[in-house]
């Protein structure tokens, strides 16, 4: 479980009086979480990097309508959700992921984009210590209807309690926890499915 | 309990949120299902991929290209300001300003369309006749002038002598637009004349003539909109002068005293001879005395006779019937009052033709 370090209010307070150094602080603390967000939804840093950007572009514009600093990183975090929402759509439709085939094997830090080998006699546990687990688990991600990978990334990559997800998904805790067992569930299979 | 409500539990069992009994049946299940081991196996092997995924590091230079596409946002959003800025204004403003443009553009088509009647017909008026002569022709032009030249020489000779001279300054060659505009200089002096004392009709025709047909091309080389307007105005007189509307034809036995009594009538009437050849004269006669004239004309003398002859406008021209005189009419106007084409001007042209019986 990671947690990005809470933004004072004070500095959200600066930053929607128009100071550009509270906003550039607010940037640092939360980038790499907008960042990872979109990653994991997004399966692509060019895009992932590009969808951050605009992140914190729509933050500039519209903190000043914030009412509550103590909820900015809910809000921050529901305007990442529905940036990568949006624009998980739009590759959708211009069949950036039919391309790039979500069987293919997903772009990793380093920009390299080895196909796994997938050998049927190889011992699963095997198999997974062949390959890179993040890119297994990112191909699997990816391979999840785009409200389950939500809940995996919110819950399982960034650590996100349920109260909060309650929050930021409209949903409550229990159908947060239901539909995340269910989510689990489905990765799971998935990455047996593709470990064979 | 069975395998299926086992599974679905495996979530809370690996976040440690079942209660101590319900953890207990769920082991005990465990313990003696191992189709279900193998699957909370499976599952919590998941469980540890998913929590070991790293994050990955911000790409370099993200802030700076934050701000770079912050200040392309913004001026984007000013030049889109500065274009829509219409829209920004309040309907007080606008709405006055738009009423004051549309009546601005209505009063601009009412002055368009007031003015292009009277434009477009002069215009094709002119296109009619400048149109044959291009800048193609322009050594047809030259030739018609000349040509021009021709004709008034030969209408110096038929005019009488003693009137050469007043006409002389009509005549005297020119060149180019210096000639038409000398003619056009005369033309206005003669009307001048014209209205104050009895001008020489013959001087008046002839210079009428040259400069109906100077007029006629120098509407053509300038066609401009003022001047074309009174070059047209000169371009009628001459016309009608030139065609007499009426055509008498008198049989005399004494051509001298037949003359005579012409010219004495001609006065009397306060007509004008425009031309006076050897047995043809042009006689131009207010066109309220005309038919009295024509009556007087008619009983000349016994051994005179008269042939009328209408002209080609023959519904415009109503003579009446005089003994003596030998009339064709045309149509069932005759017995119309005396309206002529020359009301507009006030005289009738007549042509006489002298015949000896």
């Amino acid at each position: 479980m990671k947690t990005s370090p809470k933004i004072q209010k004070e500095v959200i307070e600066r930053c929607k009086a128009g100071d550009e150094k509270a906003f550039t602080e607010i940037v640092l603390r939360s980038q790499k979480k907008v960042f990872n967000i979109a990653y994991r939804m997004l399966g692509n840093l060019e895009e992932a990097k590009d969808l951050a950007q605009e992140v914190f572009i729509s933050v500039f514009e519209s903190v000043k309508d914030l009412k509550e600093e103590i909820k900015f990183d809910a809000w921050l975090t529901q305007i990442t959700l529905n940036h990568c929402r949006n624009r998980w759509k739009y590759l959708k439709r211009r069949r950036y992921f039919n391309s790039d085939s979500l069987d293919d094997p997903i772009e990793t830090g380093d920009g390299s984009m080895p196909r796994a080998i997938v050998d049927p006699s190889d011992n699963p546990e095997i198999l997974y210590e062949k390959k890179s687990i993040q890119q297994f688990i990112q191909r699997g991600l990816l391979k999840l209807k785009e409200d389950q990978r939500e809940l995996l990334v919110l819950r399982d990559l960034q650590g996100f309690s349920y109260e909060e997800m309650g929050e930021l998904l409209c949903l409550p805790v229990g159908t947060i926890k239901s539909k995340l067992h269910r989510s689990r569930m489905d990765l799971k299979e998935i990455l047996e499915r593709s470990a064979q | 309990m069975d395998c299926e409500k086992i599974r679905d539990r495996f979530s809370s069992l690996w976040e440690k949120e079942l209660v101590p009994s319900e953890e207990k049946i769920i082991r005990e299940h465990l313990s003696s299902c191992p189709r279900c081991q193998k699957e909370l196996e499976r599952f919590g092997k998941t469980m540890e991929w998913l929590c070991t995924v790293e994050d990955v590091e911000v790409p370099e230079g993200f802030l700076p290209e934050l701000y770079k596409k912050i200040e392309e946002r913004k001026m984007a959003f000013l030049a889109g300001k500065s274009r829509g800025r219409w829209f920004l204004f309040p309907l007080s403003f606008k709405l006055p300003a738009q009423a004051i443009a549309m009546a601005g553009i209505v009063f601009l088509v009412l002055y368009l369309t007031q003015m292009m009647p009277t434009e477009v017909s002069r215009q094709k008026g002119a296109e009619q006749t400048s149109s044959p002569l291009s800048e193609e022709r322009k050594p047809e032009q030259l030739f018609a002038k000349k040509k021009t030249e021709d004709e008034r020489g030969t209408l110096d000779i038929t005019a009488e002598t003693t009137r050469r001279k007043d006409i002389e300054h009509v005549q005297a060659p020119a060149s180019g637009k210096k000639e038409i505009e000398d003619i056009r200089i005369a033309q206005t002096k003669e009307e001048a004349k014209k209205e104050e004392l009895p001008v020489p009709k013959s001087e008046m025709m002839a210079s009428q003539q040259i400069k109906s047909k100077e007029a006629a091309r120098a509407g053509i080389q300038t066609p401009g909109p003022g001047e074309f307007e009174k070059e047209l105005a000169a371009k009628e007189k001459p016309v009608l002068a030139s065609k007499p509307s009426q055509e008498i034809t008198l049989r005399i036995a004494d051509r001298e005293q037949a003359i005579f009594q012409l010219q004495e009538l001609v006065k009397h009437f306060r007509g004008e001879m425009v031309t006076e050849e050897e047995n043809r004269f042009i006689v131009s006669l207010p066109t309220i005395s005309f038919s009295e004239f024509e009556k007087e004309l008619g009983g000349l003398s016994a051994s005179t006779q008269t042939d009328k002859v209408m002209a080609k406008k023959p519904s415009t021209f109503s003579v009446r019937a005089s003994p003596g005189v030998k009339r064709e009419e045309g149509g069932g106007r005759s017995k119309e009052p005396v309206k002529l084409t020359a009301d507009q001007e006030g005289c009738t042209v007549v042509l006489i033709l002298l015949t000896k019986e």
